[in-house]
C-alpha cells in the first residue's frame, strides 16, 4: 500500500482486464487502476473484428469504453505498452524499456493468441492471417481488395465468422477442415446437418477431412495452398483458425504456469496478491471439476469481474466455466452449444430430436439425474435456463421431460 | 434519484388470461392499436409470456432487469446497457444477433426477432407512465411499484419473492 491507497495493475485490456478494472472501481474509488495493453487500439469488443473486414462496422463502433457495462472511467490506460516481466518479489511489472511499475494487486489478463500449427509450411508468407486483433482485421481488409479466393484453415467458429465476412466482401471462400465435419469442438458430425446445409446455401465451399501441408507463394505473397493429399488450390488469402494458446510470454519466476496461469476458486494465483482471469487463466469446469482453459468472452468477463472484486477486498468465489458455452448464428441458422456435447463412445444418457428446421441434443449424466450438456440448433429459445440447470448441478427429475421436449420455462423452477 | 419502479408479479392473482401478452404486443407494434397490430408483418412481438406450471397454474414471465444482469455482462457487442431508470435494454443498432444473451438469461425471457435479427425483451414501456402489461392486467397480478412499496404493501408470497430474486 502507498499512503493507504491500493495500486491495482492489470496486464491486458481485453474482456477480462476491462471487466476487472470496472469491478475494482465499483468497490474502491480511491486506489489507482493502471491497465497495460500491448495493442495500439483502445479496448474493443474482440468478437466484432469480422465486421471490420466486411465493412459493416468501423473500429470506433467496436470500442468498449462507454458501451454495455463499461464506463472506461477512473483508470489509467496504457496502450502500446507491453509488459515484459512480472517481478513478484519486488511486486512490480516491468515494461519493454525497463521501466518498473509497482503494484499492490496484480491481475494477469493477457488473453490468448492464435495457434499457428508448426506442421504447416509457409505460415509467414504475406497474405496469411490468424484473425485475432483489430490490426489483423485491418490487414485482412487491405488484402481483400486484391483477392478473389480465400482459403480458411480450420472449421471452428472464428473461421466461420471470418469466412462470412469475406463472403460479404464478394470473395470466393473455401473452408479446409481436418475433422470429418465443421465445428467439431462444439458438436459431433451428425449434429451438424442443419448447419452444413446453411453453410452450403450461403455459398461456402467446404473440404472436410483434409489438412494443409504447405502455403504456396508467388510474387504477390500467397498464391495457393497444397493439401496433404496433394491437391493444390490457388488463392490470394489464407486465414488460420486452429484454436488459441494463452499469452504467457512474459518473464516471471514464481508464478505457476501449466498450460496457462493457474488460478484458484477465488481467481488467485499461487503468488500472493497476483490474480489471473480470462483466456490466459487455467480455471475449473463445474461439471467435471477438471482444470480447463476457456477461450470465451463470457467466461473472461465473469472471471475478470470476480478477480476485480477479490482484488478490491471483497472475497468472491468463481463458479467455474463451462468448456463450451457458445451461441451464434451461422447464415440463417442459430445454435447454442454448452457443456458436455461430445457423447460418442461415452456413457451419457443422451436424447436427440431432429426435424426439418430444428435439432436438439440433451445430455444427462450416466445415472440420468443431472443435465450436463445441451446442443440446440434452430430453436434456441430459453437456452439460458439450461445453462442454469447445468451450472447449478440441479437434480432434474421433476423437470426432465420438459428439458427433453424443450418446453422448460422459468415457472417450472418455482412451481 | 428516487427509487425506480419495477414490474412485480403476484402469481397467486394471475388467471392466465393473456391480456398482458396482447397489450405488450400492441404497445410494441408500429400502429399501437389492436386492429393495426393484428395485420402487421412482421407480427408485433410480446415480451411478457404467460406460461403454465402443472397442474394448471398460470405465471407471467418477463425480464427482471437483474441487478447484476448476466445478459449485459455476457454481450459480446456491448449492446446491452442499463438506463438511469434501472431498465436493462438491448440497443438494436449495436445488437449483432449472436444470441449470447439468450444463452445466459436465467429467466429465459429474451426473445429473438428473426426478421430483424435482433434480440428483444421487456423495455418497461418507456413511452408510458404505466407499462402496458400492468395496465391491461384485470386482476392486478402485475403491479408497477418501487421495491420498497411492493414489499410493504402486499402479502409477499414466497413464489413472488423468488421471482424478483436474482439469478446468474
Ligand atoms: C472473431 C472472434 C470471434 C469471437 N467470438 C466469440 C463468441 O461469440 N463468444 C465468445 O465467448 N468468445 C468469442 N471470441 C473469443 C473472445 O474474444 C475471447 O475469449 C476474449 O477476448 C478473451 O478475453 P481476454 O481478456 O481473456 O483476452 P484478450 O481479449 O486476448 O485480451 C488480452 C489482451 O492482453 C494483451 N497482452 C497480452 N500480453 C501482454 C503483455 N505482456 N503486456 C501487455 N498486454 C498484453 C493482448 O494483446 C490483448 O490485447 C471470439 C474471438 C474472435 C477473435
Amino acid at each position: 500500500m502507498s499512503g493507504g491507497t491500493n495500486r491495482y495493475v492489470i496486464v491486458g485490456a481485453g474482456a477480462a482486464g476491462m471487466a476487472a478494472a470496472e469491478a475494482v472501481r465499483s468497490l474502491d474509488k480511491r486506489g489507482s487502476v493502471t491497465v497495460f495493453s500491448d495493442e495500439p487500439d483502445p479496448p474493443y469488443f474482440r468478437p466484432l473484428i469480422p465486421f471490420l473486414i466486411s465493412g459493416k462496422k468501423r473500429a470506433v463502433d467496436m470500442a468498449m469504453s462507454g458501451q454495455g457495462p463499461y464506463s472506461g472511467e477512473g483508470m489509467d490506460l496504457k496502450l502500446n505498452a507491453r509488459i515484459r516481466a512480472i517481478d513478484c518479489q519486488a511486486r512490480a511489472v516491468c515494461m519493454e524499456d525497463g521501466e518498473k511499475i509497482a503494484y499492490d494487486r496484480l491481475l494477469i489478463a493477457t488473453g490468448s493468441r492464435s495457434r499457428i500449427p508448426g506442421e504447416i509450411e509457409g505460415t509467414s508468407i504475406e497474405g496469411v492471417f490468424a484473425p485475432r486483433t483489430l490490426a489483423s482485421a485491418r490487414a485482412i481488409a487491405a488484402r481483400v481488395e486484391n483477392g478473389r479466393h480465400a482459403v480458411m484453415l480450420g472449421g471452428g467458429l472464428l473461421n466461420l465468422k471470418v469466412a462470412f465476412a469475406l463472403l460479404e466482401c464478394g470473395l470466393k471462400v473455401t473452408l479446409v477442415v481436418k475433422s470429418p465435419q465443421v465445428l467439431s469442438q462444439l458438436m459431433e458430425p451428425e449434429d451438424t446437418f442443419l448447419i452444413r446445409d446453411a453453410l452450403n446455401r450461403a455459398g461456402l465451399q467446404i473440404i472436410t477431412g483434409a489438412g494443409a501441408r504447405r502455403i504456396l507463394s508467388g510474387s504477390k505473397g500467397v498464391s495457393g495452398i497444397l493439401l496433404e493429399d496433394g491437391r493444390e488450390i490457388s488463392c490470394e488469402l489464407v486465414c488460420i483458425g486452429k484454436g488459441v494458446e494463452p499469452n504467457v510470454g512474459f518473464d516471471h519466476e514464481s508464478i505457476q504456469v501449466d498450460g496457462g496461469v493457474v488460478a484458484d476458486n477465488f481467481t488467485r494465483c499461487n503468488v500472493s496478491d497476483v490474480y489471473a482471469a480470462g483466456d490466459v487463466a487455467v480455471t475449473f469446469d463445474p461439471i467435471t471439476g477438471g482444470r480447463i482453459v476457456t477461450g470465451l468472452w463470457t467466461s473472461a468477463v465473469e472471471m475478470g469481474r470476480c478477480a476485480g472484486l477479490n482484488m478490491a477486498g471483497r472475497p468472491t468465489e468463481y463458479g467455474g466455466a463451462l468448456g463450451i458455452l457458445n451461441a451464434t448464428q451461422v447464415a440463417d441458422v442459430a445454435f447454442v452449444s454448452m457443456g458436455m456435447v461430445h457423447t460418442k463412445g461415452r456413457d451419457f444418457e443422451t436424447h436427440v430430436c431432429g426435424s426439418a428446421g430444428a435439432y436438439r441434443k440433451l445430455v444427462f449424466s450416466p445415472d440420468g439425474t443431472k443435465l450436463v450438456g445441451v446442443l440446440l440448433v434452430g430453436d434456441i429459445s430459453r437456452a439460458g435456463l439450461y445453462r442454469s440447470v447445468i451450472r447449478e448441478r440441479m437434480e432434474v427429475s421433476g423437470i426432465k421431460s420438459h428439458i427433453i421436449n424443450h418446453t422448460l420455462h422459468y415457472g417450472h423452477f418455482i412451481g | 434519484m428516487p427509487e425506480p419502479k419495477e414490474i412485480f408479479v403476484r402469481v397467486d392473482r394471475c388467471m392466465g388470461c393473456h391480456s398482458c401478452e396482447l397489450a405488450c404486443a400492441v404497445e410494441h407494434s408500429s400502429s399501437r392499436s389492436l386492429y393495426g397490430a393484428i395485420s402487421e408483418t412482421p407480427r408485433p412481438k410480446n415480451r411478457v409470456y404467460v406460461e403454465f406450471v402443472p397442474p394448471s397454474n398460470p405465471i407471467p414471465l418477463l425480464c427482471r432487469h437483474c441487478e447484476d444482469a448476466p445478459c449485459m455482462h455476457a454481450c459480446i457487442a456491448g449492446a446491452i446497457v442499463r438506463t438511469e431508470e434501472g431498465v436493462v435494454i438491448t440497443r438494436s443498432d449495436k445488437c449483432i444477433g449472436c444470441w449470447t444473451c439468450v444463452m445466459v438469461c436465467p429467466y429465459g425471457v429474451i426473445g429473438r426477432h428473426l426478421e430483424q435479427h435482433k434480440a428483444y425483451r421487456c423495455d418497461r414501456c418507456p413511452d408510458r407512465s404505466l407499462p402496458a402489461c400492468v395496465d391491461a392486467c384485470p386482476t392486478k397480478a402485475l403491479v408497477y411499484l418501487t421495491a420498497g412499496d411492493f414489499s410493504k404493501g402486499v402479502r409477499l408470497t414466497a413464489s413472488a419473492g423468488m421471482l424478483t430474486g436474482q439469478g446468474g
